[in-house]
Protein backbone atom coordinates (compact mmCIF):
# COMPACT_ATOMS: atom_id res chain seq x y z
CA UNK A 1 0.00 0.00 0.00
CA UNK A 2 2.95 2.28 0.73
CA UNK A 3 4.16 1.88 -2.83
CA UNK A 4 0.70 2.74 -4.08
CA UNK A 5 0.69 5.80 -1.89
CA UNK A 6 4.10 6.86 -3.16
CA UNK A 7 2.92 6.42 -6.74
CA UNK A 8 -0.08 8.53 -5.89
CA UNK A 9 2.07 11.23 -4.32
CA UNK A 10 4.41 11.18 -7.34
CA UNK A 11 1.42 11.52 -9.59
CA UNK A 12 0.15 14.45 -7.58
CA UNK A 13 3.52 16.17 -7.68
CA UNK A 14 3.44 15.98 -11.46
CA UNK A 15 -0.11 17.05 -11.45
CA UNK A 16 -1.29 19.27 -14.25
CA UNK A 17 -4.55 20.34 -12.74
CA UNK A 18 -7.29 20.54 -15.29
CA UNK A 19 -10.71 19.26 -16.05
CA UNK A 20 -11.15 16.12 -18.06
CA UNK A 21 -13.88 16.79 -20.54
CA UNK A 22 -14.05 13.43 -22.25
CA UNK A 23 -15.52 10.57 -20.27
CA UNK A 24 -15.92 8.25 -23.19
CA UNK A 25 -12.62 6.54 -23.65
CA UNK A 26 -10.16 4.45 -21.69
CA UNK A 27 -7.15 5.90 -23.49
CA UNK A 28 -6.79 8.68 -20.92
CA UNK A 29 -5.98 6.21 -18.13
CA UNK A 30 -2.68 4.44 -17.47
CA UNK A 31 -3.74 0.87 -16.73
CA UNK A 32 -0.15 -0.20 -16.01
CA UNK A 33 -0.32 1.76 -12.74
CA UNK A 34 -2.60 1.97 -9.75
CA UNK A 35 -3.20 4.72 -7.26
CA UNK A 36 -5.16 4.39 -4.03
CA UNK A 37 -7.46 6.89 -2.40
CA UNK A 38 -9.54 6.72 0.76
CA UNK A 39 -12.34 9.22 1.12
CA UNK A 40 -16.01 9.81 1.72
CA UNK A 41 -18.47 9.20 -1.08
CA UNK A 42 -20.17 12.41 -2.16
CA UNK A 43 -21.82 11.03 -5.23
CA UNK A 44 -22.08 7.59 -6.80
CA UNK A 45 -23.93 6.36 -9.87
CA UNK A 46 -23.80 2.91 -11.46
CA UNK A 47 -24.65 4.03 -14.99
CA UNK A 48 -23.70 3.17 -18.55
CA UNK A 49 -21.40 3.30 -20.26
CA UNK A 50 -19.29 4.28 -17.22
CA UNK A 51 -19.83 4.30 -13.48
CA UNK A 52 -19.20 7.66 -11.77
CA UNK A 53 -18.07 8.39 -8.26
CA UNK A 54 -16.99 11.55 -6.46
CA UNK A 55 -14.96 11.23 -3.27
CA UNK A 56 -14.21 13.89 -0.70
CA UNK A 57 -10.56 13.57 0.25
CA UNK A 58 -8.70 15.09 3.17
CA UNK A 59 -4.96 15.27 2.61
CA UNK A 60 -2.06 17.71 2.34
CA UNK A 61 -4.12 19.73 -0.11
CA UNK A 62 -6.92 20.11 2.38
CA UNK A 63 -10.45 18.93 1.81
CA UNK A 64 -11.29 18.55 -1.86
CA UNK A 65 -13.37 16.44 -4.23
CA UNK A 66 -11.98 13.98 -6.74
CA UNK A 67 -13.92 12.34 -9.54
CA UNK A 68 -13.63 8.75 -10.75
CA UNK A 69 -15.19 6.67 -13.45
CA UNK A 70 -15.31 2.95 -13.97
CA UNK A 71 -16.96 0.01 -15.64
CA UNK A 72 -20.41 -0.24 -17.15
CA UNK A 73 -23.14 -1.34 -14.77
CA UNK A 74 -22.96 -4.79 -16.36
CA UNK A 75 -19.25 -5.25 -15.74
CA UNK A 76 -19.64 -3.75 -12.25
CA UNK A 77 -22.15 -6.49 -11.39
CA UNK A 78 -19.81 -9.12 -12.81
CA UNK A 79 -17.08 -7.69 -10.59
CA UNK A 80 -19.18 -8.11 -7.45
CA UNK A 81 -21.04 -4.80 -7.18
CA UNK A 82 -24.68 -4.97 -6.07
CA UNK A 83 -27.41 -2.34 -5.83
CA UNK A 84 -27.03 -0.10 -2.78
CA UNK A 85 -23.49 -1.24 -2.02
CA UNK A 86 -22.08 2.29 -2.26
CA UNK A 87 -23.97 5.18 -0.68
CA UNK A 88 -23.22 8.86 -0.22
CA UNK A 89 -21.50 9.26 3.14
CA UNK A 90 -19.72 5.89 2.99
CA UNK A 91 -16.00 5.79 3.63
CA UNK A 92 -14.41 3.89 0.79
CA UNK A 93 -10.94 2.96 -0.44
CA UNK A 94 -10.50 2.95 -4.19
CA UNK A 95 -7.72 1.52 -6.31
CA UNK A 96 -7.71 3.21 -9.68
CA UNK A 97 -5.75 3.45 -12.89
CA UNK A 98 -4.56 7.08 -12.84
CA UNK A 99 -5.17 9.70 -15.50
CA UNK A 100 -2.19 9.94 -17.83
CA UNK A 101 -2.16 13.73 -17.54
CA UNK A 102 -1.82 13.64 -13.75
CA UNK A 103 -5.35 14.74 -12.95
CA UNK A 104 -6.43 13.34 -9.59
CA UNK A 105 -8.85 10.43 -9.76
CA UNK A 106 -8.90 7.64 -12.32
CA UNK A 107 -10.61 4.52 -13.57
CA UNK A 108 -11.79 2.34 -10.70
CA UNK A 109 -10.10 -1.07 -10.58
CA UNK A 110 -11.47 -2.10 -7.19
CA UNK A 111 -13.15 -0.57 -4.16
CA UNK A 112 -13.67 -1.65 -0.57
CA UNK A 113 -15.38 -0.37 2.56
CA UNK A 114 -14.25 -0.83 6.19
CA UNK A 115 -16.97 -3.46 6.71
CA UNK A 116 -15.30 -5.68 4.11
CA UNK A 117 -17.69 -4.88 1.29
CA UNK A 118 -15.68 -5.13 -1.91
CA UNK A 119 -16.06 -5.08 -5.65
CA UNK A 120 -13.55 -5.09 -8.42
CA UNK A 121 -11.20 -7.22 -10.41
CA UNK A 122 -9.96 -10.29 -8.63
CA UNK A 123 -8.86 -13.79 -9.43
CA UNK A 124 -6.77 -14.44 -12.50
CA UNK A 125 -4.60 -11.33 -12.39
CA UNK A 126 -1.33 -11.56 -10.46
CA UNK A 127 0.24 -8.14 -10.83
CA UNK A 128 -0.82 -4.52 -11.07
CA UNK A 129 -0.01 -4.61 -14.78
CA UNK A 130 -2.02 -7.80 -15.40
CA UNK A 131 -4.94 -6.44 -13.43
CA UNK A 132 -4.80 -3.18 -15.31
CA UNK A 133 -4.66 -4.97 -18.64
CA UNK A 134 -7.70 -7.04 -17.70
CA UNK A 135 -9.66 -3.93 -16.75
CA UNK A 136 -8.46 -2.00 -19.81
CA UNK A 137 -9.71 -4.77 -22.09
CA UNK A 138 -13.10 -4.67 -20.41
CA UNK A 139 -13.16 -0.87 -20.50
CA UNK A 140 -12.42 -0.86 -24.21
CA UNK A 141 -14.47 -3.97 -24.80
CA UNK A 142 -17.03 -2.50 -27.12
CA UNK B 1 -66.46 -48.21 -38.45
CA UNK B 2 -66.09 -45.13 -40.60
CA UNK B 3 -65.62 -43.08 -37.45
CA UNK B 4 -62.91 -45.48 -36.18
CA UNK B 5 -61.18 -45.11 -39.55
CA UNK B 6 -61.25 -41.32 -39.23
CA UNK B 7 -59.76 -41.53 -35.73
CA UNK B 8 -56.99 -43.82 -36.96
CA UNK B 9 -56.29 -41.45 -39.85
CA UNK B 10 -56.23 -38.37 -37.64
CA UNK B 11 -53.93 -40.09 -35.08
CA UNK B 12 -51.67 -41.20 -37.92
CA UNK B 13 -51.66 -37.64 -39.21
CA UNK B 14 -50.71 -36.27 -35.81
CA UNK B 15 -47.93 -38.84 -35.49
CA UNK B 16 -46.64 -37.81 -38.92
CA UNK B 17 -46.71 -34.11 -37.98
CA UNK B 18 -44.93 -34.82 -34.70
CA UNK B 19 -42.37 -37.01 -36.43
CA UNK B 20 -41.79 -34.35 -39.06
CA UNK B 21 -41.31 -31.78 -36.30
CA UNK B 22 -38.87 -34.02 -34.48
CA UNK B 23 -36.99 -34.69 -37.70
CA UNK B 24 -36.83 -30.96 -38.41
CA UNK B 25 -35.59 -30.25 -34.90
CA UNK B 26 -33.06 -33.04 -35.17
CA UNK B 27 -31.88 -31.79 -38.56
CA UNK B 28 -29.92 -28.88 -37.20
CA UNK B 29 -27.97 -28.20 -34.03
CA UNK B 30 -29.64 -25.84 -31.57
CA UNK B 31 -27.51 -22.79 -30.82
CA UNK B 32 -30.05 -21.38 -28.34
CA UNK B 33 -28.25 -20.14 -25.25
CA UNK B 34 -25.89 -17.55 -23.84
CA UNK B 35 -22.35 -17.46 -25.18
CA UNK B 36 -19.13 -15.75 -24.15
CA UNK B 37 -15.55 -15.77 -25.38
CA UNK B 38 -14.08 -19.25 -25.50
CA UNK B 39 -10.89 -19.77 -23.55
CA UNK B 40 -11.66 -18.06 -20.25
CA UNK B 41 -13.58 -19.09 -17.16
CA UNK B 42 -17.02 -17.56 -16.67
CA UNK B 43 -17.67 -14.47 -18.73
CA UNK B 44 -14.57 -13.88 -20.80
CA UNK B 45 -12.72 -10.64 -21.39
CA UNK B 46 -13.19 -8.56 -24.48
CA UNK B 47 -11.54 -9.42 -27.73
CA UNK B 48 -10.86 -7.37 -30.79
CA UNK B 49 -10.61 -8.50 -34.33
CA UNK B 50 -6.98 -8.47 -35.35
CA UNK B 51 -6.60 -9.70 -38.90
CA UNK B 52 -2.96 -10.14 -39.90
CA UNK B 53 -2.92 -7.82 -42.89
CA UNK B 54 -5.97 -6.15 -44.34
CA UNK B 55 -6.01 -5.96 -48.15
CA UNK B 56 -7.09 -2.32 -48.06
CA UNK B 57 -7.43 -0.20 -51.17
CA UNK B 58 -5.38 3.04 -50.97
CA UNK B 59 -8.47 5.27 -50.71
CA UNK B 60 -9.86 3.19 -47.84
CA UNK B 61 -6.49 3.17 -46.07
CA UNK B 62 -6.33 6.97 -46.36
CA UNK B 63 -9.81 7.36 -44.86
CA UNK B 64 -9.01 5.03 -41.95
CA UNK B 65 -5.74 6.82 -41.22
CA UNK B 66 -7.51 10.18 -41.25
CA UNK B 67 -10.11 8.82 -38.84
CA UNK B 68 -7.47 7.37 -36.51
CA UNK B 69 -5.53 10.64 -36.51
CA UNK B 70 -8.69 12.51 -35.58
CA UNK B 71 -9.56 10.09 -32.75
CA UNK B 72 -6.10 9.25 -31.40
CA UNK B 73 -5.99 11.98 -28.74
CA UNK B 74 -9.37 11.26 -27.21
CA UNK B 75 -9.70 7.56 -27.97
CA UNK B 76 -13.38 8.18 -28.69
CA UNK B 77 -15.24 5.30 -30.26
CA UNK B 78 -18.80 4.69 -31.43
CA UNK B 79 -19.42 2.47 -28.38
CA UNK B 80 -18.12 5.14 -26.03
CA UNK B 81 -20.86 7.37 -27.41
CA UNK B 82 -23.47 4.61 -27.17
CA UNK B 83 -23.65 3.76 -30.82
CA UNK B 84 -24.08 0.04 -31.46
CA UNK B 85 -21.03 -1.74 -32.79
CA UNK B 86 -22.48 -2.94 -36.09
CA UNK B 87 -21.36 -5.85 -38.19
CA UNK B 88 -18.88 -7.40 -38.28
CA UNK B 89 -17.73 -5.86 -34.98
CA UNK B 90 -20.88 -6.90 -33.11
CA UNK B 91 -20.17 -10.54 -33.90
CA UNK B 92 -16.41 -10.34 -33.39
CA UNK B 93 -16.57 -8.26 -30.20
CA UNK B 94 -19.36 -10.11 -28.43
CA UNK B 95 -18.13 -12.27 -25.61
CA UNK B 96 -16.53 -9.42 -23.73
CA UNK B 97 -20.17 -8.86 -23.06
CA UNK B 98 -22.04 -12.11 -23.77
CA UNK B 99 -24.61 -12.73 -26.47
CA UNK B 100 -27.84 -14.69 -26.43
CA UNK B 101 -29.08 -16.76 -29.35
CA UNK B 102 -32.77 -17.61 -29.62
CA UNK B 103 -33.35 -20.14 -32.36
CA UNK B 104 -36.62 -20.82 -34.13
CA UNK B 105 -36.96 -22.62 -37.46
CA UNK B 106 -37.95 -19.46 -39.33
CA UNK B 107 -35.81 -16.92 -37.45
CA UNK B 108 -32.72 -16.79 -35.30
CA UNK B 109 -32.38 -13.78 -33.01
CA UNK B 110 -28.99 -12.76 -31.63
CA UNK B 111 -28.93 -10.29 -28.74
CA UNK B 112 -25.53 -8.81 -27.97
CA UNK B 113 -25.49 -7.57 -24.39
CA UNK B 114 -23.49 -4.43 -25.15
CA UNK B 115 -25.93 -1.75 -26.29
CA UNK B 116 -28.63 -4.47 -26.34
CA UNK B 117 -27.77 -4.71 -30.02
CA UNK B 118 -30.03 -7.18 -31.82
CA UNK B 119 -29.66 -9.07 -35.09
CA UNK B 120 -32.47 -11.00 -36.71
CA UNK B 121 -31.59 -13.73 -39.16
CA UNK B 122 -34.52 -14.69 -41.38
CA UNK B 123 -35.08 -18.00 -43.13
CA UNK B 124 -37.02 -18.79 -46.29
CA UNK B 125 -40.33 -16.99 -46.61
CA UNK B 126 -39.64 -14.90 -43.50
CA UNK B 127 -37.18 -12.88 -45.58
CA UNK B 128 -38.09 -9.36 -46.68
CA UNK B 129 -37.87 -8.47 -50.37
CA UNK B 130 -34.54 -6.79 -51.17
CA UNK B 131 -36.25 -3.42 -51.77
CA UNK B 132 -37.83 -3.50 -48.29
CA UNK B 133 -34.59 -4.14 -46.40
CA UNK B 134 -33.57 -1.16 -44.30
CA UNK B 135 -29.83 -0.39 -44.29
CA UNK B 136 -28.16 -0.24 -40.88
CA UNK B 137 -24.99 -0.87 -38.93
CA UNK B 138 -25.86 -4.57 -38.58
CA UNK B 139 -27.32 -4.80 -42.08
CA UNK B 140 -29.95 -7.34 -43.06
CA UNK B 141 -29.26 -11.02 -42.41
CA UNK B 142 -30.64 -14.06 -44.17
CA UNK B 143 -29.92 -17.60 -43.00
CA UNK B 144 -29.87 -21.12 -44.38
CA UNK B 145 -28.57 -24.46 -43.21
CA UNK B 146 -25.90 -26.47 -44.98
CA UNK B 147 -26.01 -29.68 -42.97
CA UNK B 148 -25.04 -28.76 -39.41
CA UNK B 149 -23.61 -25.42 -40.47
CA UNK B 150 -25.65 -22.24 -40.23
CA UNK B 151 -24.81 -19.91 -43.10
CA UNK B 152 -25.74 -16.25 -42.63
CA UNK B 153 -25.49 -13.73 -45.43
CA UNK B 154 -25.60 -10.06 -44.51
CA UNK B 155 -26.17 -7.14 -46.85
CA UNK B 156 -27.59 -3.61 -46.56
CA UNK B 157 -24.72 -2.48 -44.34
CA UNK B 158 -23.83 1.20 -44.05
CA UNK B 159 -20.46 2.88 -44.54
CA UNK B 160 -18.58 2.50 -41.27
CA UNK B 161 -15.09 3.44 -40.14
CA UNK B 162 -13.93 2.75 -36.61
CA UNK B 163 -11.05 1.44 -34.53
CA UNK B 164 -11.90 -2.23 -34.96
CA UNK B 165 -10.02 -3.04 -38.14
CA UNK B 166 -13.31 -4.03 -39.69
CA UNK B 167 -14.21 -0.81 -41.49
CA UNK B 168 -16.21 -1.15 -44.68
CA UNK B 169 -18.35 0.67 -47.22
CA UNK B 170 -22.06 0.32 -47.82
CA UNK B 171 -21.19 -2.15 -50.58
CA UNK B 172 -19.86 -4.73 -48.10
CA UNK B 173 -21.44 -8.13 -47.73
CA UNK B 174 -20.62 -10.67 -45.04
CA UNK B 175 -20.98 -14.44 -44.99
CA UNK B 176 -20.78 -16.17 -41.61
CA UNK B 177 -20.63 -19.93 -41.17
CA UNK B 178 -21.57 -21.08 -37.65
CA UNK B 179 -20.91 -24.60 -36.43
CA UNK B 180 -20.43 -26.38 -33.12
CA UNK B 181 -16.76 -27.11 -32.53
CA UNK B 182 -16.57 -29.65 -29.71
CA UNK B 183 -16.16 -28.65 -26.08
CA UNK B 184 -13.62 -26.59 -24.19
CA UNK B 185 -11.56 -27.77 -21.20
CA UNK B 186 -14.47 -26.91 -18.91
CA UNK B 187 -16.84 -29.09 -20.89
CA UNK B 188 -18.73 -26.16 -22.40
CA UNK B 189 -20.03 -26.32 -25.97
CA UNK B 190 -17.97 -24.22 -28.34
CA UNK B 191 -19.55 -22.30 -31.20
CA UNK B 192 -17.31 -21.27 -34.07
CA UNK B 193 -18.02 -18.59 -36.66
CA UNK B 194 -15.95 -18.27 -39.79
CA UNK B 195 -16.57 -14.94 -41.42
CA UNK B 196 -15.79 -13.61 -44.87
CA UNK B 197 -16.34 -9.94 -45.63
CA UNK B 198 -16.29 -8.83 -49.24
CA UNK B 199 -16.20 -5.15 -50.13
CA UNK B 200 -15.08 -4.00 -53.59
CA UNK B 201 -14.86 -0.39 -52.38
CA UNK B 202 -12.57 -1.01 -49.38
CA UNK B 203 -10.70 -4.25 -50.03
CA UNK B 204 -8.83 -5.91 -52.89
CA UNK B 205 -9.65 -9.39 -51.55
CA UNK B 206 -12.14 -10.97 -49.13
CA UNK B 207 -11.33 -10.47 -45.43
CA UNK B 208 -11.54 -13.66 -43.36
CA UNK B 209 -11.86 -13.86 -39.59
CA UNK B 210 -12.78 -16.55 -37.06
CA UNK B 211 -14.46 -16.21 -33.68
CA UNK B 212 -15.12 -18.82 -30.98
CA UNK B 213 -17.58 -18.68 -28.11
CA UNK B 214 -18.20 -21.01 -25.15
CA UNK B 215 -21.71 -21.60 -23.83
CA UNK B 216 -22.50 -20.12 -20.40
CA UNK B 217 -24.57 -22.72 -18.53
CA UNK B 218 -27.81 -21.10 -17.36
CA UNK B 219 -26.33 -17.79 -18.48
CA UNK B 220 -28.18 -14.50 -18.53
CA UNK B 221 -27.66 -11.48 -20.70
CA UNK B 222 -27.99 -8.33 -18.62
CA UNK B 223 -29.81 -5.14 -19.63
CA UNK B 224 -27.60 -2.40 -21.06
CA UNK B 225 -29.00 1.11 -21.38
CA UNK B 226 -25.98 2.95 -22.64
CA UNK B 227 -26.75 6.69 -22.79
CA UNK B 228 -27.41 7.14 -19.07
CA UNK B 229 -24.18 9.07 -18.68
CA UNK B 230 -25.00 11.51 -21.48
CA UNK B 231 -28.56 12.00 -20.24
CA UNK B 232 -27.24 12.74 -16.76
CA UNK B 233 -24.86 15.33 -18.25
CA UNK B 234 -27.76 16.88 -20.14
CA UNK B 235 -29.91 17.22 -17.00
CA UNK B 236 -27.00 18.76 -15.09
CA UNK B 237 -26.37 21.24 -17.91
CA UNK B 238 -30.03 22.29 -18.10
CA UNK B 239 -30.21 22.69 -14.33
CA UNK B 240 -27.05 24.79 -14.31
CA UNK B 241 -28.35 27.02 -17.11
CA UNK B 242 -31.65 27.43 -15.25
CA UNK B 243 -29.83 28.16 -11.98
CA UNK B 244 -31.66 25.38 -10.15
CA UNK B 245 -30.49 22.25 -8.32
CA UNK B 246 -30.48 19.00 -10.29
CA UNK B 247 -33.99 17.60 -9.77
Amino acid sequence: MKSLRSIAIAAFSLCLIGTVAAHHSAVQFDFAKQVQYTGVVKEFAAINPHMRMTLELKDAKGTHEVKFEGHSTNNMYRAGYRKGMVQAGDTITVNAAPYRDGTEGGYVIAASKPDGTHFGVKGRAQTVQQTGEEVRKQAEGR
Amino acid sequence: MAQAGRVVKSVAGMVLVLAAGMCFAADHPDFTGVWTNAGAAGIGGATRAAPAALPLKPEAKARIEAYQKLMSKTGDSPGGWCLGTGMPGSMLGSGGYPMEIIQRPEQITVIYEAHSETRRIYFGNRNAPQADRVPGRNGYSSGRWEGDTLVVETDNLVDQIDQRNTSHSDQATIVERYSLDGKDEQGRRVLKAEMTMTDPVFYTAPVKMTKRWAEVPNGRVLPYECPEEMWRDRIEKLAKEAGVPVP
